[in-house]
């Protein structure tokens, strides 16, 4: 068994540690027995290796890097959108997440469009606000039982048009937008999500719902996969858990 | 009111008074700290004098027309840098002062003001060198300008501190413009980003970099922070790179490149310090004092290389520290950029055919402590360890243990590069020193690699008391 992970613009959006994400995926894919394939989609590779992933992964960016990333995802924009309505497994954080929505609002009221993955949008609170930065902790019906954490830090505000949706409820920290407790969004087998941290490593549950979503569309769901050992996964969340 | 009359006071304005009682009462202040032992008044003396006269740096500058002011700022190498400068310019026989390390925002700058000046402002130096950190540089320019500033580099380090890099390249621009032709401005001209910034002043820049026969790398490395071209934003390229982003750079849609940089290959420099990076540091040093040659520096290349050979680094930074007979080598590792290069220092030092290897397991050459801290200093956040490539270190690593507020984090990291590796974590610092050391047997090596203010405890654990 082999899996493709797609990494958009490893080169641009990687500003925060989101490699961490990368180095999770090939690490429990290898644990699994599954050899693991990274394919780098940055502004030079073609926009048709998208739907030949079986993962896919983007990170944030800073302003100047997401300035760039928006003009080429005119093209790549539209394959992203189809595989994320076909159900392709994804997790795209931060400057990624603000992207795959509807539009960014700037402080100065200027739109910039998204590509409309996700029925959100993000506004700037204004250039005096504070940004979003801290430790956050969040709690997702998709894991019951485990409390998850990670590293915020972002100016945008993001609000869902069905809060259903959400990702998560916030338990400490922002989230979306501080205001309504939600965090990210769920939304056919792709997350979008303010946590860094990078939010893989330390939120084993999240990578390895990944994996099996994207083995289960590639080989069925007859395939039985190998559980690792969390310890030290749990142990690194639960010490940041108890300082919090 | 009645004062007692003493001479100075007559012909005193205000603002003059208000500064004579600030300094007293800082130096005061820096007399009961150090009495105490409760800090060396680095900050607090400034801090206030500050909040009583927000003009109390630009005041005291000012009345001191024949200092010559120089400004370090950057992301790594502030220090390093600053005490090289200091430490040739004294050689050369001049008075020169610094802000103390790690005291380098505002406060800090008008704590060695209060330090060093006589309760009537009065500065009986030649040089004052001001480390400047990424956020308060457009700060302190806009309350002097100085004689020459200096910058290093830009990386990213603490973005839940400081903001973005390209944020900061564009707030150090708009400042730097602001100064008037009498600041003279270099620059490190293999960081393209800079480089831009630098084309963009009409003061006279100059800019350092290395040798193209030291930048190894041929594909950027993951630890990247300007790769875009500034002027058109298309994907930078590089003929080849030193590390981080610093290279020979060019884009292939407009014409930005690489420009001309005194890198000294034709001179033979004797580098006083391991690891590229600190080519760096001394290149830039040495284009500065070359400014300085002929006015202020009477020296010729050799007495400089003497006097470079003499130089004993800054503590943390390549500090060398004997503990209970074995060789502790302290390497200060704070960010991406920093702490790629430190473990590049390692390989190097390693590498050195002196080096004795561990004499106890042949699976390793020599013991490693990596201590990750998020207090205030480090940055909270610590996902750039996922930015960092341990692989060299754990390739040449006999032991590896890992300490510091979030050791399970790299405890994860380390883990995640190579599970075969036993790694063990200690919550307890001085437990993990103490375990290393005895891991160490007498005249081997083991090399430290901090947080900064890990390094801050790992040094009163070695030495038994806190020394900056």
């Amino acid at each position: 068994m082999n899996i493709n992970i797609g990494w958009l613009y490893p080169d641009l959006m990687n500003t925060y540690g989101d490699r961490g994400n990368i180095i999770a995926l090939s690490y429990r894919l290898s644990k699994m027995g599954i050899k693991s394939i990274v394919n780098k989609i940055s502004v030079n590779e073609l926009a048709s290796l998208i739907p030949k992933m079986d993962i896919i992964f983007m990170g944030g960016a800073q302003d100047k890097q997401q300035e760039i990333v928006n003009k080429d995802l005119k093209i790549k924009g539209k394959y992203l959108k189809t595989v994320i309505e076909n159900g392709m497994p994804g997790l795209y954080v931060c400057g990624a997440y603000q992207f795959l929505g509807k539009y960014y609002k700037e402080a100065d009221g200027n739109i910039i469009n998204g590509i409309g993955a996700f029925d959100l949008y993000t506004e700037s609170p204004g250039l005096n606000v504070p940004r979003c930065i801290g430790n956050i902790v969040i709690e997702s019906k998709l894991f019951p039982g485990v409390k998850l954490v990670g590293f915020e830090n972002h100016g945008g505000r993001t609000y869902l048009a069905n809060k259903n949706l959400a990702f998560a409820k916030v338990i400490k920290g922002y989230g979306n937008n501080g205001e309504d407790l939600t965090e990210g969004i769920f939304y056919k087998n792709s997350f979008g999500t303010y946590l860094h941290g990078p939010i893989l490593p330390k939120n084993p549950e999240l990578a390895d719902y990944l994996i099996e979503k994207a083995i289960e569309r590639k080989y069925g769901k007859d395939i039985k996969l190998g559980r690792i050992n969390n310890q030290w996964e749990e142990k690194a969340r639960s010490w940041v858990m108890d300082k919090l | 009111m009645i004062l007692v009359w003493i001479p100075a006071y007559a012909g005193m304005t205000a603002n003059k008074i208000m500064n004579f009682f600030l300094i007293l009462l800082g130096k005061l202040i820096i007399k009961i700290s150090q009495l105490f032992k409760i800090g060396s008044g680095s900050t607090w003396p400034g801090h206030i004098a500050l909040i009583f006269n927000d003009k109390f740096i630009e005041d005291v500058v000012n009345r001191n027309k024949n200092l010559k002011i120089i400004v370090i700022a950057g992301t790594n190498g502030k220090t390093t840098s600053t005490a090289l400068l200091k430490f040739l310019l004294e050689k050369s026989g001049h008075k020169v002062f610094t802000n103390s390390e790690g005291a380098n925002l505002l406060n800090g700058v008008a704590s060695s003001i209060i330090k060093n000046s006589n309760v009537f402002s009065k500065l009986d130096f030649d040089f004052a060198i001001f480390e400047s950190d990424e956020f308060n540089l457009p700060l302190l320019l806009k309350k002097i300008s100085p004689d020459k500033i200096l910058i290093l580099n830009l990386f990213r380090d603490q973005l839940d501190r400081y903001g973005e890099v390209n944020t900061i390249a564009l707030k150090w621009l708009e400042s730097l413009k602001t100064l008037t032709n009498k600041t003279e401005i270099f620059i490190n001209g293999d960081d393209p980003q800079l480089y831009f910034i630098g084309s963009k002043l009409s003061q006279k820049v100059q800019y350092f970099g290395v040798e193209t026969s030291l930048m190894e790398l041929k594909n950027i490395p993951h630890d990247v922070d300007s790769i875009f071209c500034p002027v058109c934003l298309s994907l930078l390229h590089y003929h080849q790179l030193s590390f981080a982003h610093l290279g020979d750079f060019y884009c292939s849609n407009c014409q930005f490149k690489r420009g001309e940089v005194v890198d000294f290959s034709d001179i033979k420099i004797n580098y006083p310090m391991s690891g590229l990076y600190n080519v760096y540091n001394t290149n830039a040093v040495l284009l500065l004092l070359k400014s300085l040659v002929g006015s202020v520096i009477p020296v010729k290349t050799g007495i400089q290389n003497k006097w470079l050979s003499e130089f004993t680094p800054v503590f943390g930074r390549q500090e060398e520290i004997i503990y209970k007979n074995r060789k502790v080598f302290i390497l200060l590792s704070k960010n991406p950029a920093g702490f790629n290069q430190s473990i590049q220092t390692v390989n190097e030092i390693i590498k050195k055919p002196s080096f004795v290897p561990l004499s106890v397991t042949s699976k390793g050459k020599a013991n490693f402590l990596i201590i990750l801290n998020n207090r205030i200093p480090d940055g909270l956040d610590v996902s750039w360890i996922w930015d960092v490539d341990f692989k060299p270190i754990l390739d040449v690593a006999g032991n590896v243990y890992v300490s510091g507020d979030r050791v399970y984090d790299l405890n994860l990291r380390l883990k995640y590069e190579n599970d075969a590796k036993n790694i063990m974590t200690f919550e307890n610092l001085t437990d993990a020193v103490e375990s290393i050391v005895n891991k160490t047997k007498e005249g081997e090596r083991l090399f430290i690699l901090p947080t900064y203010s890990a390094m801050l405890e790992v040094r009163k654990i070695l030495l038994g008391r806190k020394l900056l």
